[in-house]
């Protein structure tokens, strides 16, 4: 669209000595000519607040780099709008046993060099896989990945791992052959570097081509700034619905611009959408908002070692029945946040309906009285203030949850810090109640208690959040059973267990999930592709030509 | 007789009298003055509530519009903030806040610049050079940003904390220091002037020390000017403060002034809430104005070639 315009305007600069008739005759010209070429050329211009640095999509584990790869890759499986795998390039998988899985893989398919793809290509994208410093720690549990045939592969753990699927869906088979072999001496060291070689924020061959099977083709990268991307011919899904020809993501970081491109026509997605934004986009005409309870959870954390008084569960219930979550999710933050009173979303294992939010405020005097404080104590509490970002306005929740905590005489000190001073203070547990915001990276339950309530370990990195410094065995080993169980339903009634026995015991204050949104202009069918993920499958994404705005302009 | 009797009416006393009655503007202002700080000094007894016990704070009744439209709950007049709190209340305790700051950074930047004019104004040489210069630096940025890079650097060195329990202070701090330059320029130009004088030479002829000859001798004749520059700065001080406050660097929200009042409300704006911006916005500009036109009232009253009466009885 913007090339059309220069376009135009060099016709103009040429013919302006020429007479009016002529300049107006020529400019009609031009428009039809770019009508015609545009009306079986669809376009689709996005705007995100940031895009990835590298082409390389194991260089970096962000939600970014994860969106290109479902953009110009495509993964083995991938998580569809409830949380349930859908098959793509592994059409089907079963258990061989407790340590295998035998994944049976799509026949037919060719990357955008022209190689075809085999079971080769998904054990040598595994085995780089577990050499990048971002996707090692998460690909750990897969120990080899053994090829049967072209179209069968097995992935073989050391112990029973349930979440092996959950995994594939990270795994997007890279093109082995494109990818293989010595880089010819680019650099000034004059060395040669292998092709496959992940090296950050370096200049690799693979930061800089790529090879896979998606439905995109990268055209034209700019590092963090821009990428265009034309449809791959040869996409092997042929019952996508999916008609965007030419696909163009810009960063644009600052959200009210952000909101101000789409309102104004200059791009026709964004996400994600700024809070403050929520409601005005809601009633622009031509603009579509979706927004979808989201899989972050926000809680408070009560320091344990620092407040002797919250060793007492009756004080940890206390304060779990007087902060009433569901009052901060209507009036706080209308819109933006689900109120929440366990860490799984639903959708998750672990996630239980018969756990929901216990405002009471009697009851919470009165567990406060029975623990021996009915003149309550003194703490501190911190929290992030997002004013820049704006996200979810924490500095005004915390300021109602002090509030709240008044009414049980419990008298709240409460700071906000920008985000990247609150982190090193959150790491220093500099306050007795902290807050802390978390999603699981596996798509799964245990993920939250393995970072938030298991018992902290230095040495294996287990509870690494866990400024509560709470502490219960026999929830960390319920947990750990779990993880070995790949019987999924014996798997989610024990996930479902944990999470009762976290309700029942308080160790933390849940407060919500935030919810996503995203925007779209209301030619384009964003809502099917859109997942809590936050993973927009733009390859499946239906867009009605821009064919009548043309003769407007 | 009529005449005469005119004449009698000219006496000292009516004089004064009139003179008071034309300065209308001066106690109009005076009055609008006295009524909002009055107002913000009596917080305590006159707010419906104590904004700062959050143990009265009910979150069900947030965004409740003023007691003369629709939805508006009784004992909220002005309505209640995104957290329920009750906004007269807020206003009143944030006026004090802002008024603080307002006189605190003036007496401040008085002290400092008085000090520093009167001694590069005196000494001259060296030091005036180094002070004229720092000074000039200082005012190469504008004031706004001086106060930024203070507060940043202040938040550094002692932590976001520490800034959170002594905000006033540090706001005080933070606007008194970016913007000494003003008063010390005005200061120093006034002393050059009058230190050349026959008086100052025949004070330093009889031999009187140097801090007796600048405080009892120059400082004096500096005052008019520097009380009408006051009224200027305390307006200045109170909108430096609202700005800082809704830039988010200024006082935490528990103890809200009127500038971050107005910034909690600007997210509100566009859902209909106008109230939480507005009205804190207006006991702002009038406070701001009233302070201004007393200041520009003050200047009229001091300059002798603008006091009509005076002139006029001598007629032309």
């Amino acid at each position: 669209m913007r090339n059309s315009n220069r376009f135009e305007a060099r016709q103009v600069a040429l013919f302006k000595a020429r007479r009016w008739r002529l300049l107006s005759a020529l400019l009609l010209c031009v428009c039809a000519l770019s009508a015609t070429a545009r009306a079986d050329d669809v376009t689709l211009d996005v705007a995100y607040d940031t895009l990835p640095v590298s082409l390389d999509i194991h260089e970096q584990l962000t939600v970014g780099v994860l969106r290109l790869a479902h953009l110009a890759f495509d993964p083995l499986v991938r998580w569809d709008r409830h949380l349930g795998l859908e098959p793509r390039l592994a059409t089907s998988w079963e258990r061989l046993n407790d340590t295998t899985l035998r994944l049976h893989l799509r026949r037919g398919v060719h990357f955008h060099s022209g190689n075809p793809f085999s079971a080769r290509d998904v054990a040598w994208t595994v085995a780089r896989l577990k050499r990048s410093p971002d996707f090692k720690a998460i690909f750990a549990p897969i120990v080899d990945v053994t090829v049967v045939d072209d179209a069968t592969v097995d992935l073989h753990t050391h112990s029973p791992f349930p979440l092996l699927l959950n995994l594939a869906t990270y795994i997007f088979p890279m093109d082995s052959r494109f990818y293989s072999g010595e880089r010819a001496a680019t650099t000034a060291d004059g060395q040669s570097q292998d092709k496959a070689a992940i090296v950050k924020g370096g200049d690799t061959f693979a930061s800089r081509h790529m090879s896979g099977t998606g439905p995109f083709e990268v055209t034209r990268f700019q590092p963090g700034a821009r990428i265009e991307l034309t449809r791959f011919p040869g996409y092997w899904d042929h019952a996508s619905p999916g008609n965007v020809e030419h696909l163009s993501e810009v960063a644009i970081g600052e959200s009210a611009t952000r909101v101000a491109a789409l309102l104004a026509g200059d791009v026709d997605f964004i996400a994600p959408v700024p809070a403050t934004a929520l409601s005005r986009l809601e009633h622009a005409p031509g603009i579509d908002l979706i927004t979808m309870p989201g899989i972050r959870i926000t809680l408070l954390q009560l320091n344990q070692r620092r407040v002797p008084a919250f060793r007492d569960r009756r004080v940890r219930l206390a304060m779990n029945y007087a902060v009433d979550q569901r009052a901060i999710a209507k009036h706080l933050l209308e819109g933006f946040v689900t109120p929440a009173a366990q860490m799984s979303p639903e959708g998750y294992a672990g996630h239980d309906d018969q756990l929901t939010p216990r405002y009471d405020l009697a009851k919470a005097r009165r567990l406060m009285r029975e623990a021996g404080y009915p003149d309550g104590f003194e703490v501190t509490l911190m929290a992030p203030n997002n004013r820049y970002v704006n996200d979810a306005q924490t500095a005004q929740v915390a300021l109602a949850v002090a509030a709240m905590l008044a009414k049980i005489h419990i008298r709240v000190d409460f700071k906000t810090l920008p985000k990247n001073q609150y982190w090193t203070e959150y790491d220093r547990r500099a306050a007795d109640i902290m807050m802390m915001g978390w999603y699981s990276d596996t798509g799964d339950s245990a993920n939250f208690f393995e970072y938030l309530t298991f018992c902290s370990d230095s040495r294996s990195g287990t509870g690494q959040y866990n400024a509560s410094e709470y502490c219960n065995p026999e929830l960390d080993s319920l947990v750990a059973l779990a993880n070995s169980e790949t019987d999924m339903r014996r798997r989610t009634s024990m996930l479902r267990q944990a999470e009762a026995m976290v309700y029942a015991d308080a160790p933390f204050i849940p407060l919500y999930w935030q919810n996503l949104a995203w925007a779209a202009s209301d030619r384009v069918a964003i809502e099917p592709v859109l997942n809590v993920m936050n993973m927009p499958y733009l390859g499946d994404v239906v867009v009605t030509p821009r064919a009548t705005e043309t003769h407007s302009r | 007789m009529n005449s005469l009797a005119s004449k009698a009416s000219s006496g000292p006393l009516t004089n004064t009298l009139r003179r008071l009655a034309q300065r209308r503007r001066l106690w109009l202002c005076l009055g609008l003055f006295v009524f909002l700080a009055g107002a913000a000094l009596l917080a305590p007894w006159l707010a419906p509530n104590d904004p700062y016990d959050l143990s009265l704070v009910e979150l069900r009744d947030s965004l409740r519009p003023p007691g003369w439209l629709a939805g508006s709950l009784p004992g909220h007049p002005l309505g209640t903030d995104i957290q329920g709190r009750d906004l007269l209340s807020l206003m009143l305790y944030g006026a004090r806040v802002s008024l603080a700051i307002g006189f605190g950074a003036v007496l401040l930047q008085l002290l400092l610049g008085v000090t520093l004019g009167l001694l590069a104004g005196y000494r001259g040489g060296r030091l005036d050079a180094l002070l004229m210069r720092w000074a000039d630096v200082q005012l190469a940025f504008s004031t706004l940003m001086m106060a930024i890079v203070i507060g940043a650097v202040v938040k550094a060195a002692f932590g976001g904390a520490f800034y959170g329990h002594y905000g006033i202070w540090l706001l005080i701090l933070i606007i008194g220091v970016s913007e000494w330059p003003l008063y010390a320029r005005t200061v120093r130009a006034s002393v050059m002037a009058e230190k050349r004088k026959d008086y100052i030479e025949a004070a330093r002829v009889l031999g009187f020390s140097a801090p007796r000859i600048v405080l009892r001798h120059l400082l004096p004749n500096t005052l008019p000017a520097l009380l009408v520059i006051s009224g200027a700065q305390i307006g200045q001080a109170i909108m430096a403060e609202a700005a800082l406050s809704f830039l988010g660097l200024g006082l935490p929200e528990t103890q809200p002034s009127l500038g971050s009042l107005i910034k909690s409300g600007f997210d509100y704006l566009q859902s209909g809430a106008w109230w939480i911006t507005l009205l804190p916005g207006a006991y702002l500009v009038l406070t701001v104005l009233a302070v201004n036109l007393l200041g520009d009232a003050w200047r009229e009253h001091l300059d002798p070639y603008r006091a009509p009466i005076a002139l006029s009885s001598r007629g032309g």
